[in-house]
């Protein structure tokens, strides 16, 4: 069954287009990646799908119900979103961060619950976050505090996660620990995710399911191993690749003009390039 | 892990509440004319004019009073504008405020109008009205012409604030040197002892502002990570800004109409309450009410007593108190910040 369904989603800023036509649909449980180059509408599609932005025609439902005949605070019960890199204006603990989540769940005294503060503490224990539950986000690296606002997303307890280039600013053990962590979130707890990514590699390995905006409003959507072809990462972002596989999966290299091993696609692709 | 619960909050509270009462007594007790409790309180039973130190007492305490309402309106206004506006620079009178009220308060001053309102006198009724008009209008044009946005709210008082000044500045320039006197004196803020009534409905109404304010204090938090993150939170974005910005609005307006432009106090109260007992709007709130309170009391103590026989704008000590004391506040806690790393 769908949790997420799209059907001829258009959005426009000021007139320029920035989706036309926007059909798919997200099984229940699944990880899905948005790829695309910049501008394409990926961070535009996520605004819309946790209700941000109106969209100019058609329609979203989530679990079986239309977006707009969510509140607020039932959609917050719904869909949780984790922005990209945030540093707030006042010294928030992580605790307190974290528990903001709850505030969809409050009631009128508007202090957290017994049960409130049991989630907030295995979210903070899921993203290892524990031990510094009662530092400032000030305090913390990016990769740290990224993993703060992935915890505050798990204890919003939501279906469904909803993730904006979670992981651009990290670095590469940072960026495993993140997908391996929201793999886990799929697998263990059964979220359906979907996030905005610029890395097809970890995505092609992570991913389930890959919807691929192009930068002319056309899209695509289906497996990763279907979606991300040679040809079409080169046509969508409009640059040149070489392509290779680990295992089954394949990978992509972007090589610019100047890169040593630029000769080294136009001789492969002559050759075994794939379609 | 440290969590907020209502207990906790509720002994702090308390207790901030007996370190206030205890100020308030001992600034009652202080002044030019030394005062015999033993005496003041042995005969109150006598015919007026008899028992000097009981009628002294009273009337300071009624001042004393009145400063902690005002102190406390300001403090809150100031905890919550900085919030919405996500400026740790914003207070009360950020969006026009206060050149609405000292517009409002230099007509009436100028057109010479006599008489009572509601037990306030004619310039408090009309910076009150002339407070609450701008920070409509503020909101208006902020809305209106510019989207909402934290900004453009922050730009529409900038220039209204600029408008009204110089319509304020314009004003003084034409008027009589007695007019400018009382004008000048109400724009550097003053505390003055007030009737009874007034102190009774000013209190109640900032009290009711304080707590319609603390209703919205776990919004509050969200919405200083911004309003698009408040809202998946699931925080009605537009509804806790108009009970944030009506109410500090409101009590603001209070205040102003009581005691004049009194600076400081909502900026520099709820900086040093946060740095000592964190950001969390709920125990943010009712702390610096508490604080703010103390604060002015204090100071105006001090404004009565340092020159006496004369007295100075409450509004002068506060700006000369509070800026060091608020320096060595940030030195203090920033380098604890930095030790702990």
């Amino acid at each position: 069954m769908n949790i997420i369904e799209v059907e001829n989603l258009s959005f426009a800023y000021a007139r320029e287009p920035i989706l036309r036509n926007l059909t798919f649909a997200v099984p229940r449980g699944a990880f899905l990646a948005i790829a695309g180059p910049n501008g394409a509408g990926k961070t535009t599609l996520l605004n819309l799908l946790c209700g941000l932005i109106k969209p100019n025609a058609g329609s979203i439902t989530l679990d079986a119900a239309d977006l707009n005949t969510y509140s607020v605070k039932s959609l917050a019960r719904k869909v949780a979103l984790v922005r990209q890199e945030f540093v707030p204006v006042f010294d928030f603990t992580v605790a307190q961060v974290v528990a903001m989540a709850r505030t969809p769940y409050s009631n009128i005294l508007s202090f957290e619950s017994e049960h409130d503060r049991t989630i907030v503490a295995e979210a903070l224990r899921m993203t290892n976050t524990a031990r510094f539950a009662a530092r400032t986000l000030r305090e913390l690296s990016g990769g740290e505090r990224q993993r703060v606002f992935i915890a505050r997303a798990l204890a919003q307890d939501t279906p469904i996660l909803l993730l904006d280039e979670p992981t651009s600013f990290l670095d590469y053990k940072h960026q495993v620990a993140i997908y391996d962590l929201l793999k886990r979130m799929q697998l263990e707890k059964g979220k359906t995710i979907v996030t905005v990514t610029h890395d097809i590699n970890l995505a092609a390995q992570y991913c389930d399911q890959a919807l691929l905006i192009g930068p002319d409003n056309s899209y695509l959507i289906g497996t990763t191993a279907d979606v991300f072809s040679s040809s079409r990462i080169e046509n969508v972002f409009g640059v040149k690749t070489f392509t290779g596989k680990v295992g089954q999966r394949k990978f992509f290299l972007p090589l610019g003009e100047f890169a040593k091993d630029v000769r080294l696609i136009n001789t492969s692709l002559n050759g075994s390039s794939e379609k | 892990m440290e969590f907020l619960t209502p207990k906790k909050l509720i002994v702090k509270i308390l207790i901030c509440l007996g370190l206030l009462l205890l100020v308030m007594m001992a600034c009652t007790l202080v002044g030019t004319h030394r005062i015999s409790i033993a005496k003041a309180f042995s005969r109150t039973d006598q015919p007026p004019g008899q028992n000097i130190d009981y009628e002294i007492l009273l009337i300071r305490f009624r001042r004393v009073v009145l400063a902690a309402i005002v102190g406390a309106a300001l403090a809150c206004s100031g905890v919550v504008l900085q919030a919405i506006l996500r400026n740790p620079l914003a207070d009360p009178y950020i969006l026009g405020i206060s050149s609405g009220a000292g517009l409002g308060a230099i007509i009436a001053v100028l057109s010479g109008i006599s008489g009572q309102f509601w037990a306030g006198s004619p310039i408090s009724a009309f910076a009150f009205i002339g407070a609450l008009f701008t920070v409509w209008l503020v909101w208006f044009i902020g809305h209106v012409a510019a989207g909402g946005q934290a900004t453009s709210l922050l730009l529409a008082g900038v220039v209204v604030n600029a408008f009204f000044s110089a319509l304020i500045m314009f004003l003084t320039s034409v008027a009589r040197s007695d007019q400018l006197r009382t004008t000048v004196h109400w724009l550097m803020g003053n505390i003055t002892e007030k009737d009874p009534t007034v102190l009774w409905v000013s209190g109640a109404c900032i009290l009711g502002g304080i707590v319609a304010l603390f209703t919205a204090s776990r919004g509050l938090n969200a919405l200083t990570f911004g309003e698009e993150q408040a809202r998946t939170l699931g925080v009605n974005t537009v509804q806790t800004k108009l009970i944030g910005f009506g109410f500090a609005a409101f009590i603001t307006a209070v205040a102003v109409s009581l005691s004049g432009l009194i600076g400081f106090v909502g900026l520099i109260v709820p900086h040093a309450v946060r740095l000592v007992a964190g950001p969390d709007h709920r125990q943010l709130l009712p702390l610096s009410a508490f604080v703010g309170a103390a604060f002015l009391v204090i100071a105006d103590t001090i404004a009565r007593v340092i020159v006496a026989p004369a007295q100075l704008p409450a509004g002068v000590i506060t700006a000369i108190a509070g800026g060091p004391f608020f320096l060595i506040l940030l030195a203090k806690y920033t380098r604890k910040v930095t030790l702990l790393k």
